[in-house]
């Protein structure tokens, strides 16, 4: 007799490699997701920065809180509004044994807008410096056409490759138009894959990288700096996050990120493993569709009552109002959602409720800015107020594998909108596709994060709040198109103010006056999880990064 | 729910004097687990039909679920709800996410089923009634469709289909047809060679009239064993497409749905949220096996003792 069950994917799949002696220096890294590429200019993605800098160090370090600090360039100052002077570090060595100057840093500048097939460049970390000079081969004067605050942050994101290794000895124009400066061939992203041009500054040298198994590194023992005590790192990606687990309970692997919430309990309770954890700086968010009279995923309001610029009463065949126009609703919204519970239920305990769009102590965020109060009664009353004492029905988009438990926090948040008579549905969807639905504004509300990379608040107020508007380079992220003009000139205003005092107090002021209209509905900051061997120790990252420069043995 | 043996009762071919239907039900009781199979499949059938009334809880309402009760053990009890199987991670009753989830499963393979085997059965016939570039047309595509994976194909549908029951029955009928069609077709190729369609050409009766009238009739017996077997295939399906996550929207959770939202949890010793739904569906397509198995032994002409 034939009976049909379906088989599940065993989660619980070890490798079947016979765990290798290894010596006290070497260490195994499981990562959750893995650069698409060694060369350090060719993604801005999370795991490929992440690897980068143990090989190629840029001018300035973002410490564990994404603060500057000196790294090749000792130190730095604006001289004037536009120009800024950085002294950089003498007796620094590349890989292979030839001097960093100044010139190097130019040839990188020059390399990066010529990579080709760049699925997300890093000319835009570029593109603000119109003109270098080098005085002498340890000062670089860098001027931008405006004055440009965030220039120090942006030369902590990309490394630095070497001329000489590469095969140029003269001297080098900087030329801003992104054609490389006379330059004919640079090294393309297959050599460093291979690590022919894998060549840096940084405390680990490449040692071997097979595409979806390992990067090996090994220690560079000519480091300028204090160096690492580990002989050998191999980074594995290990993506299924229960094999990750698995991997680090047999011992093949010492150290694993992103750990799932729900194995948590479980590592904890292991002695011979420990958690390594630190708040990160991204916001998971509800984004309002703010834009026409009425919304796709709106029913149960009744016809729009007014026609809006450009465009006629109705965006869709529904046609229904489209309540989140109304402060009052989208305040409502906020006041339904128990972020305490989605933290501790959902989230085990490892999130922080969300107040701004940035964790207190982050540059422009106000200081007490407090996550909104849960206040179901409150939501009802301000929703009666707005005239929908009935309630409507919405649809809430989700991805379901982008941001820690997103599908089942968006079901956390539809179950308090209902209660307070707002019938939510959720529409969780792979991130592909969510993202391009998205994008296609087909959504009503939608659940996302971001993270920011340079850690301050104009990062979060530019994409996601200001007006979208290409020129202006605002609204980026802005998919619920709310739009404020006045936020709009404080968040421009904050960016071409280099004094960091005044610049903080428009970004604070710019991120209140967004609250206090419920632009956006932070819920909470992912904490980002790190699970190790006991005798380790990890200076766990607000930017999520894992990093084996952060990895020491306990002594 | 829709029960395949009262469909046989009227359908079954003609035999000897004593009346068909007897003759089978008295075939189908010889194996006592058949019956025993029949008898847990009514009672599954059943408790998923009155699922609303019987359940404590609507596990598809918001307003009633609590996120605050998330994944609390069996026999829990929170303010006036005793939760006899647990929670699950978003604070759903899981004796009542299970019956309402056997609903969804049960109604998606029985609809799935029925309207494949009424697409497939028909084209099938008219592949076998017409023959030639007709035949050669339909059961080309047929055999290419049988060539891929059943679960690959489903996912191509549902993707490309989107969310929801309706979508997912969709794909389900998109799967299965090309079964019924090569089924049929391959009883029917048999049968119209036999003298009474050649009577019934003869007569001059309309093609309809044939197919349907004189060759279906003879043709049913293998389409219900496929039939019944299928069902079970379709619940298998449609767990699996939902245990991947796509399909069944995640606020309505099918029985697969519930095991995957249990599996995550795996690790973490939370056994209840995967281990009763899981349950739930073996028992349910053992018992279907159980029954079309004995159907197909006792609908087999060469068995017949």
């Amino acid at each position: 007799m034939k009976i049909r069950l379906i088989s599940f994917a065993a989660a619980f799949a070890m490798t079947t490699l016979a765990p290798v002696m290894a010596s006290a220096a070497d260490l195994t890294v499981g990562l959750a997701s893995e650069p698409s590429s060694i060369d350090p200019h060719y993604h801005n993605l999370g795991p490929n920065n992440e690897m980068r800098r143990h090989i190629f160090e840029s001018l300035i370090w973002q410490d564990e809180q994404q603060k500057l600090t000196p790294l090749l360039a000792t130190s730095w100052e604006p001289t004037s509004e536009t120009t800024w002077e950085f002294k950089l570090r003498k007796g620094v060595k590349f890989h292979d044994g030839s001097d960093f100057t100044a010139r190097d840093f130019v040839y990188t500048a020059c390399r990066i807008p010529t990579v080709p097939n760049s699925p997300s460049s890093f000319t835009i970390y570029t593109s603000a410096m119109k003109k270098i000079e080098t005085p002498d081969p340890h000062t670089l004067i860098i001027h931008t056409e405006k004055p440009y605050p965030l220039l120090p942050v942006e030369l902590a994101v990309w490394g630095i490759i070497s001329a000489t290794a590469n095969g140029v000895t003269g001297d080098i124009t900087f030329n801003p138009d992104g054609t490389g400066c006379g330059i004919t061939s640079f090294p393309q992203t297959k050599e460093f894959n291979s690590g022919q041009a894998t060549i840096g500054t940084g405390m680990f040298k490449y040692g071997e990288y097979v595409k979806g198994d390992r990067y090996v590194m090994n220690r560079n023992d000519a480091y300028w700096g204090e160096g690492t005590e580990w002989d050998t790192v191999t980074f594995k990606p290990i993506t299924n996050s229960a094999a990750r687990v698995a991997a680090l309970l047999a011992g093949d692997v010492d150290f694993i990120s992103k750990p799932p919430t729900q194995d948590l309990e479980r590592l904890e309770s292991e002695p011979d493993i420990t958690l390594s954890s630190m708040g990160s700086n991204r916001v998971i968010y509800l984004h309002m569709d703010q834009y026409g009279p009425s919304t796709p995923g709106v029913k149960g309001t009744g016809a729009p009552d007014g026609t809006y610029e450009g465009e006629g009463p109705c965006a869709t065949s529904a046609c229904e109002k489209n309540p989140l126009l109304d402060r009052r609703v989208r305040q409502a919204l906020s006041k339904a959602i128990n972020r305490d519970a989605i933290v501790d239920k959902v989230m085990g305990g490892y999130a922080v409720a969300a107040g701004e769009l940035l964790p207190q102590g982050f540059f422009g965020t106000n200081e007490g800015a407090k996550p909104e109060a849960y206040d179901p009664e409150g939501a009802k009353k301000l929703l009666v107020e707005a005239g929908y004492p009935n309630g409507f029905e919405l649809v809430l988009g989700t991805p379901n594998d982008r941001y820690i438990n997103d599908a089942k926090i968006a079901q956390a948040i539809a179950q308090m909108f209902t209660r307070v008579g707002i019938k939510t549905s959720v529409n969780a969807m792979t991130k592909s596709v969510f993202f391009a639905t998205r994008n296609k504004y087909e959504f009503s509300l939608y659940l996302a994060g971001w993270g920011s990379g340079t850690g301050e608040m104009s990062s979060p107020m530019r994409a996601l709040v200001g007006t979208r508007d290409k020129s202006r380079g605002l609204g980026g992220t802005n998919r619920g198109r709310y739009s404020n003009p006045v936020i709009d000139d404080m968040i421009m205003e904050a960016l071409s103010t280099v004094d960091d005092d005044k610049r903080a107090t428009l970004l604070a002021e710019s991120s209140r006056m967004a609250m206090e209209d419920y632009a956006i509905l932070p819920l909470h900051f992912e904490v980002t999880i790190w699970a190790h061997r006991s005798d380790l120790s990890y200076g766990a990252r607000a930017d999520q990064y894992t990093m084996a420069i952060g990895i020491n043995s306990k002594k | 729910m829709n029960m395949p043996d009262s469909i046989l009762e009227e359908k079954t071919g003609v035999v000897e004097g004593q009346p068909p239907w007897r003759r089978f039900a008295s075939d189908f009781c010889e194996s006592r687990l058949a019956v025993a199979g029949l008898t847990i499949f009514v009672l599954i059938a059943l408790s998923a039909i009155f699922a609303p009334w019987i359940t404590p809880q609507d596990p598809y309402d918001l307003m009633q679920i609590d996120i605050l009760d998330g994944r609390l053990p069996p026999g829990s009890v929170s303010g006036e709800m005793t939760y006899l199987l647990g929670t699950d991670d978003q604070g759903r009753d899981m004796l009542s996410g299970i019956f309402y989830g056997l609903r969804t499963s049960l109604s998606v393979g029985a609809a799935s089923t029925l309207i494949a085997l009424f697409l497939g059965g028909s084209v099938g016939l008219i592949a076998a009634y017409f023959g030639g570039r007709v035949d050669t047309i339909i059961m080309r595509v047929a055999d290419l469709q049988l060539s891929f994976p059943a679960i690959l194909i489903a996912l191509i549908l549902v993707s490309i289909l989107g969310q929801g029951v309706d979508k997912i029955i969709i794909a389900l009928v998109g799967v299965q047809w090309a079964y019924y069609a090569r089924t049929i077709r391959g009883t029917a190729l048999v049968e119209r060679r036999r003298e009474y369609i050649e009577a019934a050409t003869c007569l001059a009766l309309s093609h309809r009239r044939i197919v349907f009238r004189h060759l279906l009739p003879n043709c049913t017996p293998p389409l219900i064993v496929v039939g019944t077997v299928q069902v079970a295939h379709a619940i298998a399906l449609e767990a699996t497409l939902s245990f991947l996550g796509i399909g069944i929207p995640i606020t309505e959770p099918s029985l697969g749905l519930l095991i995957k939202n249990g599996f995550d949890y795996m690790l973490s010793g939370d056994y209840w949220i995967s281990f009763y739904p899981g349950i739930a569906l073996l028992i349910t397509i053992v018992s279907i096996n159980l029954v079309g198995d004995q159907l197909r032994d006792v609908l087999n002409p060469r068995l017949q003792r």
